[in-house]
């Protein structure tokens, strides 16, 4: 199970070198919600893992969240660039 | 017992936080500062406080970037006081450019229409705008048109960096207005 868990952590480091090295704003957007999703299933497991009630409750709520809180940048860095 | 994945999951914080702080664009930072709250969550989650895993992915991530953003788009604008009556073509075209120059330092233009040239000025004397642009009723091709500018770095960076043969770039300093007229 460690070694799915170091394989996700890989899978990770990709879009932090892409939001790193990308200079459209779109790009790193994308990252973002990568990055955003992933470390959302990352909790979700280490809480399986563990058998951790409480961190499980905390994955879905950040990954329900990060979606709202994404939405609404994309929208106001959708209006600066108009 | 620590297990190793711990160690590897630790290591992303200082690796995002240094991402945020090398990032010139402020746009790009918001976007990182994302990021960095993302990371911070997952470590937090991780290091057994989920209270706090989940205080910095509603307000670290949500709260802090949408009142950053406010804060970028509201403080990097540059207010240019002008005419209502101006049309001109080399009026257009030194906008452009002033627009290109802007753009690389993150900042917008925004334009202010006053109706008259003694508003113009008043403006720029009680600080509404951070320059304006005085167009003048020439009958030969001699005479420039005149940009007053009230911050002396905006003048820095439009002299070194606009060029524009018919229009003079001039720095003033406003004084504060600290009396109390009675």
């Amino acid at each position: 199970m460690t070694i799915v868990l170091i394989a996700m952590i890989l899978a990770l480091a990709i879009p932090i070198y892409e939001a790193c090295q990308d200079e459209d704003v779109w790009q790193k957007m994308l990252a973002f919600s990568s990055i955003a999703s992933k470390t959302s299933i990352m909790i979700l497991v280490i809480s399986v893992l563990r058998n951790d009630w409480m961190i499980g409750v905390v994955g879905v709520l950040i990954l329900s969240v990060g979606n709202a809180a994404l939405m609404l940048m994309a929208h106001i860095i959708k209006r600066i660039s108009d | 017992m620590v297990d190793s994945y711990v160690y590897i999951i630790t290591a992303l914080l200082p690796l995002t936080a240094a991402m945020v702080v090398l990032q010139g664009n402020p746009y790009h930072a918001l976007i990182i500062r994302g990021i960095l709250g993302a990371v911070a969550a997952l470590v937090y989650a991780v290091l057994g406080a989920a209270d706090v895993a989940l205080t910095e992915a509603l307000v670290g991530t949500m709260l802090a970037i949408t009142l950053y953003a406010v804060a970028v788009r509201s403080s990097l604008v540059v207010r240019l006081g002008v005419l209502q009556a101006v049309e001109s073509q080399g009026f257009q075209a030194w906008v452009e450019g002033c627009r290109t120059v802007f753009s690389k330092h993150y900042m917008r233009l925004e334009l202010v229409n006053y109706l008259n040239d003694e508003d113009l000025r008043q403006a720029l004397n009680d600080k509404e705008v951070h320059a304006i642009y005085l167009p003048q009723h020439h009958t030969t091709e001699a005479v420039q048109d005149q940009a007053l500018i009230r911050i002396p770095r905006l003048y820095e960076i439009m002299q070194a960096e606009l060029t524009s043969p018919k229009t003079t770039l001039t720095c003033v300093t406003v004084a504060d207005a600290t009396e109390v007229k009675v």
